[in-house]
């Protein structure tokens, strides 16, 4: 057991290497989620409608075309050095790899969103700092979700001639589930609900974290078989 | 109530869809057999 | 002689069925179009019901037998179960697709308006957008075990996704202000016993298409494989 932990770690730790190495995705996805809400703010008349009605569903679209971009190099960089050819010989089972590179996206995707969260506050004028504990816990909800279905989605259309173009499609429809739930409860966080109050949003979306990454490491396997 | 209209198309589509479905399904399935058909004369010269 | 097994197989039993299959659709359209009497409030549109409710039924199992056979392929990995999911998946796009054409038709003189985001259009289409993608990950793979075990995956996690679409999708309408309700809400409710009777012969007989339809296209599945394999020996024998 202490081993399969250790080969997740290795691979986590392997990817923060390469990124402090070369800073190229983090840098990317934070100015790219940068301009998809500078890009809803020059579309949308903020003086007419309200802030915290639109400004949740503008902050997640953001998140999750950021997140796209994360999730198509992740295992992009491993086929283009053979990398992945190499982690699949190592004699480790191959859930490692993916909650190896399951973590490594969050953790990636959670620290771009924590750079994102304060300008969003000063572009849309949304105090948030009082529903900063409920937030976060939606955030890392939605987070998780996307990147559970996203890791064993990338891992499969990396192998594809046009990867880029298809994660999205294969990708966006499955997310609409969570992602009507985490604007909802973002935007009656910010209306000041508590978040006791919405917890069939809780379990929607909990549940559909553990059952992907459920279905994640029973079919990891297949995909990952050469 | 004047809404024939709308039950003509809808049916229209539906049977439309339905029909080219299975015309295309006809079509392939008789390239297919052909394809077969050549495939086996070619290798029945080449075996005699 | 394989190719003959095959032709003998469908010979003989798709007949029967093209038989079957053409009397119920007949006898479900005597019933739509002369047997059933027309609904008081809604008009001759309502009659659109007895092919928006089935093609929805044959939808949504053609997804489930999507589902099916993709675990079952996984599980054992046969082709056969590929070629069976392959099929209700193609099926099912096509029918669902029939489902979001008729229903904006039927929704424009009842509602007023060519779509609402009513709980059920909006799962439908997300529905037709998920299995879409199931089948441009087909057409873009090429043939093999790799494309089988890709689409078998997105199959399961497709299909799992259905509960999560209809809650969120419930949840998500009960804040705003309910559409009318539509006639096909309350299911079964309240419903003419003729009525009934129609849409059970015109469920019936969608259900029966959809096995001929399947029968077609498997044979027609391993058809192809037929000439890859002859493709093959010839290339090696020459």
């Amino acid at each position: 057991m202490n081993l399969y932990f250790n080969q997740i770690a290795a691979i986590v730790w392997k990817d923060f290497v390469t990124e402090l190495k070369t800073r190229e995705l983090l840098s990317a996805m934070f100015i790219f989620a940068l301009l998809v809400i500078l890009i809803f703010i020059f579309s949308i008349n903020l003086s007419i409608v309200k802030a915290s009605e639109v400004g949740p569903g503008v902050l997640w679209v953001a998140f999750l075309f950021a997140g796209t971009i994360g999730l198509n190099r992740s295992f992009m960089l491993e086929k283009e050095n053979g990398c992945l050819m190499g982690l699949m010989l190592v004699p480790a089972d191959r859930t490692t790899i993916y909650f190896g590179k399951l973590i490594s996206n969050f953790i990636f995707l959670s620290i771009m969103e924590l750079f994102i969260l304060p300008l969003f506050m000063i572009f849309f004028n949304i105090e948030i700092l009082e529903y900063l504990g409920p937030l976060l816990m939606v955030i890392f909800l939605g987070t998780l979700g996307f990147c559970a279905l996203g890791t064993l989605l990338s891992s499969l259309s990396s192998n594809l001639k046009t990867r880029e173009i298809m994660l999205p499609i294969l990708l966006y429809p499955l997310l609409i589930p969570i992602v009507i739930g985490v604007v909802r409860m973002t935007g009656q966080l910010l209306e000041g609900v508590p978040l006791l109050d919405m917890m069939k949003w809780v379990g929607l979306t909990a549940s559909f974290d553990i059952i992907y990454i459920g279905v994640s490491i029973m079919t990891i396997d297949h995909i990952l078989e050469e | 109530m004047d809404n024939f209209g709308f039950l003509f198309a809808a049916n229209a589509f539906v049977w439309g869809g339905i029909i080219y479905y299975v015309y295309t399904l006809k079509q392939r399935n008789r390239e297919l057999e052909k394809d077969l058909a050549l495939l086996k004369e070619a290798i029945g010269k080449e075996s005699r | 002689m394989m190719d003959q097994e095959i032709n003998e197989d469908s010979g003989g039993e798709s007949s029967i069925l093209v038989w079957l299959t053409g009397i119920t659709f007949f006898a479900a359209m005597a019933a739509i179009f002369l047997f059933v009497p027309t609904e008081k409030t809604e008009g001759p549109i309502q009659r659109i019901m007895y092919f928006h409710i089935p093609s929805a039924w044959l939808s949504f199992f053609a997804f489930f037998i999507v589902f099916v056979s993709s675990i079952l392929f996984l599980w054992k990995k046969e082709r056969e179960w590929d070629i069976y999911a392959n099929a209700s998946a193609e099926i099912g796009v096509i029918f669902c697709s029939l489902v979001l054409i008729t229903g904006p038709i039927w929704a424009k003189p009842i509602w007023g308006t060519w779509w609402v985001w009513d709980a059920r259009l909006t799962s439908t289409l997300i529905l037709w957008l998920i299995y879409v993608a199931y089948l441009m990950l087909r057409a873009q793979t090429d043939a093999g075990s790799m494309r089988a075990r890709y689409a078998a995956v997105l199959g399961i996690v497709g299909f799992l996704n259905i509960p999560f679409i209809h809650f969120s999708v419930l949840w998500w309408r009960t804040f705003h202000p309910q559409p009318k309700v539509i006639s096909s809400e309350g299911f079964g409710k309240g419903m003419d016993p003729s009525m009934l009777a129609t849409l059970g012969v015109s469920l019936g007989a969608f259900t029966l298409l959809y096995f001929l339809l399947m029968g077609q296209r498997i044979r027609q599945e391993k058809l192809k494989d037929e000439i890859d394999r002859l493709k093959r020996e010839k290339l090696f024998s020459s």
